[in-house]
């Protein structure tokens, strides 16, 4: 994993440090991160972002602590081998099935172009 | 004492402290007695309105202005008789360097590197290369960001243990901004230098600070922990109706125009908001450290 991964918004009301816990939660629920991929170090993560080192430890610390990342000797910090996407894409699509159906059935009946609710929903997607 | 002992005793030595510092100028009152401790390998964020007096403040910290009440301690010594040792140890950038103008920025550093016993000339080199700043351009011919880097630069080769900023970004660009701030969080992170600086580009703060101090009407307000202050305030807002319910205690208030109170509140020490917050129509926020500071400041 790369430190540009991240995305830090230092005024955000959100401390840094959840900020980041938030986005690893995420980055390896969808499977983008896989289970014993390296995580960058801290000195990166703190140098690309021109933040505090000791946030980011604080990060990783309390990632470590929920069980989504585990200390390899010597090589740092990775994500936990017990941590497994939640499963394949196509998969997890296949969940939203029955509401995009049902979506699709609603814009049919108000007579909407597909446009602006591919936009909206799109915006909805925090695209 | 033995060793260890004498390196504990080091350790915990706050390298910046105050007590009931007072000044004024002319009859109006710029520090109202400020008490102030760093703690070591902090970076302490010093926020403030334009002429709130930061730069005083830091300047009666250091033993560079004698305060009118209060004392002021660097490294345990009294700031304004400290010795070469303790001197040797700081690094002090002001918002607008002037000394030393008449010298090339080569001359300057080579000067001032003799007074330093971990002067890093390796460092020098390679930033004022990658700055692109010429070492035999005068100081006195410099742009003001230019002339302000060479002087953070000056400060950064000394590796000191308390590096003290006044306005540090205030004429840097964007890009020679966040390589400062970078700077400044590794050197904490991994050297364990000590850092305070002002500033009121709130943002910059947020990046590095472990800690910040809000100076308002010549006191120190809520120097607390970053993280900390953004998950312990919070502003309440109460609909009109509702206002009589609102906490005693909140450290600002202000009625809205159509008669809806905004305040800012805290947590107590179970992690609860005051009362209101719980009742139906009532909301709470989360604050960003810049509204916070614009509603403790108004």
């Amino acid at each position: 994993m790369d430190a540009s991964l991240l995305t830090i918004q230092p005024n955000a009301p959100e401390p840094i440090y959840r900020q980041i816990v938030e986005q690893l939660r995420r980055l390896i629920a969808s499977g983008q991160l896989v289970a014993g991929e390296l995580l960058p170090s801290v000195r990166d993560v703190a140098g690309f972002h021109a933040i505090n080192p000791m946030t980011v430890s604080r990060a990783y610390g309390m990632a470590e602590t929920e069980g989504l990342l585990e200390r390899l000797r010597g090589k740092g910090m990775a994500v936990a081998a017990t941590r497994k996407p939640v499963q394949s894409e196509s998969q997890r699509m296949a969940l939203l099935e029955t509401q995009l159906q049902e979506l699709a059935r609603h814009a049919n009946e108000l007579e909407l172009p597909a446009e602006p609710v591919l936009r909206r929903l799109a915006k909805l997607l925090g695209d | 004492m033995n060793a260890v002992l004498q390196e504990t005793a080091k350790a915990s030595v706050s390298p910046l402290s105050a007590q009931g510092l007072m000044h004024g100028f002319d009859g109006t009152k710029v520090l109202d007695g400020v008490n102030l401790a760093l703690t070591p390998g902090s970076v302490l964020g010093l926020i403030g309105r334009n002429g709130a007096g930061k730069s005083t403040l830091i300047r009666a910290l250091l033993g560079l202005l004698e305060p009118q009440g209060g004392r002021a301690l660097v490294f345990d010594e009294p700031a304004l008789k400290l010795s070469d040792d303790a001197k040797a140890r700081i690094a002090y950038v002001p918002q607008q360097p002037e000394a030393l103008a008449w010298l090339t920025v080569q001359q300057m550093l080579d000067f001032v590197g003799r007074f330093y016993p971990h002067w890093d000339a390796e460092f020098i080199r390679l930033t004022l290369e990658r700055w692109k700043i010429q070492p035999k351009r005068l100081l006195a011919k410099l742009s003001p960001g230019e002339r302000q880097r060479v002087d953070l630069l000056r400060a950064l080769a000394s590796q000191p243990e308390l590096l003290v900023l006044d306005e540090p970004a205030a004429a840097l660009d964007p890009v020679a901004r966040r390589e400062l701030l970078r700077e400044i969080a590794l050197r904490a992170g991994e050297a364990g230098t000590t850092v305070l600086f002002s500033t009121h580009i709130v943002s910059d703060l947020e990046r590095v600070a472990s800690e910040v101090a809000f100076l308002h009407e010549g006191k120190l307000l809520l120097h607390c922990d970053v993280d900390d202050t953004k998950e312990r305030y919070g502003r309440l807002w109460l609909p009109a109706k509702m206002s009589a319910a609102a906490p005693a205690q909140s450290l600002s208030r202000r009625r809205n125009e159509d008669g809806s109170l905004s305040l800012v509140v805290q947590r107590d020490a179970h992690g609860q908001w005051p009362e209101a917050a719980t009742l139906t129509g009532a909301r709470v926020d989360a604050l960003g450290l810049e509204d916070l500071f614009v509603e403790i400041a108004e």
